[in-house]
């Protein structure tokens, strides 16, 4: 299994991917409206998320050959709020051969979790990576 | 709060009852830049082999805002619940990306409306980029 370090969401994590993204929910962006809701407070976007854990697993993970993500199930479990802290917890689940005979398949099942150890999101994902030649 | 004296129109939305399923929505493009591709490997540390590689989250996350901007108004999402994703070409730097969203299905639910949408992520050249199918909870209509 792969455990990540640790990142802090902060609000300028959320406004920098607003911008990035052009998703501008009022989820993420509007902290009045959101003051009346049922999270209290404006949460990251989803995707922000699942963009984070993304770079949090390669801190960890040794490089493999060739790796390309093909596919992703995904749950988006519950909020992440400003100043959540988040890690991945990531492990091998499956090895198949892949349609060609230069690459396999390998299946990672993965949970992003916040410091009260609340699963936020989890899924599998799919990715493509290189055999040994010869 | 900003809503009370909004001009009629301008704050329209719509509502789990206003989806049409199988309606198609195509949204503009966006070409991919250098730019794009800094600020979201600075963000969420991807790291490249290749500065011209387009990190294989960035188009879906685009595909987001790109939604916003089709010839209707915003629904209201009030979850993004899950979805399935499959990546089927890599992307590069220059090109210009655009999506396509249809409305699956729709289930009612206490608290809101599940909505299925296909959405598929295409190229300057009309192939497929990547796509899959995103489970969203929608906000019923508020009763008047």
């Amino acid at each position: 299994m792969y455990r990540s370090p640790g990142r802090t969401v902060t609000e300028a994590d959320i406004v920098i991917f607003a911008g990035l993204s052009g998703d501008y929910n009022v989820l993420h962006t509007d902290a009045e409206f959101m003051k009346a809701s049922i999270f209290g407070e404006r949460i990251a976007h989803g995707l922000l998320g699942l963009s984070i854990q993304q770079g949090l697993l390669g801190r960890s993970e040794p490089r493999r050959a060739d790796e390309r993500l093909v596919g992703l199930k995904w749950k988006f479990r519950g909020p992440i709020r400003i100043g959540d802290t988040l890690h991945v917890e990531a492990r091998i689940a499956a090895k198949h051969d892949g349609e060609k005979p230069e690459s396999g398949l390998i299946t990672m099942q993965r949970r992003v979790l916040n410091q009260h150890g609340e699963v936020v999101q989890e899924g599998e994902t799919e990715h493509l990576v290189g055999r040994r030649p010869g | 709060m900003s809503s009370g004296h909004a001009a009629p129109g301008v704050e329209r939305k719509l509502y789990f009852e206003d989806v049409t399923v199988g309606l198609v929505l195509e949204t503009p493009g966006m070409t991919l830049t250098t730019a794009h591709v800094g600020m979201f490997s600075g963000l969420c540390d991807t790291r490249l082999a290749d500065p011209l590689t387009v990190p294989e989250l960035l188009p879906l996350c685009l595909s987001s805002g790109l939604g916003w901007r089709v010839p209707q108004p915003p629904l209201v999402v009030l979850a993004f619940m899950g979805f399935e994703w499959r990546f089927l070409r890599p992307a590069r730097v220059g090109d210009t990306i655009r999506s396509v969203s249809k409305s699956l299905a729709k289930r009612l639910m206490k608290e809101g409306g599940v909505v299925i949408e296909e959405r598929n992520i295409l190229n300057q050249r009309d192939e497929l980029v990547q796509g899959g199918k995103l489970t969203l909870l929608v906000a019923r209509r508020p009763a008047p």
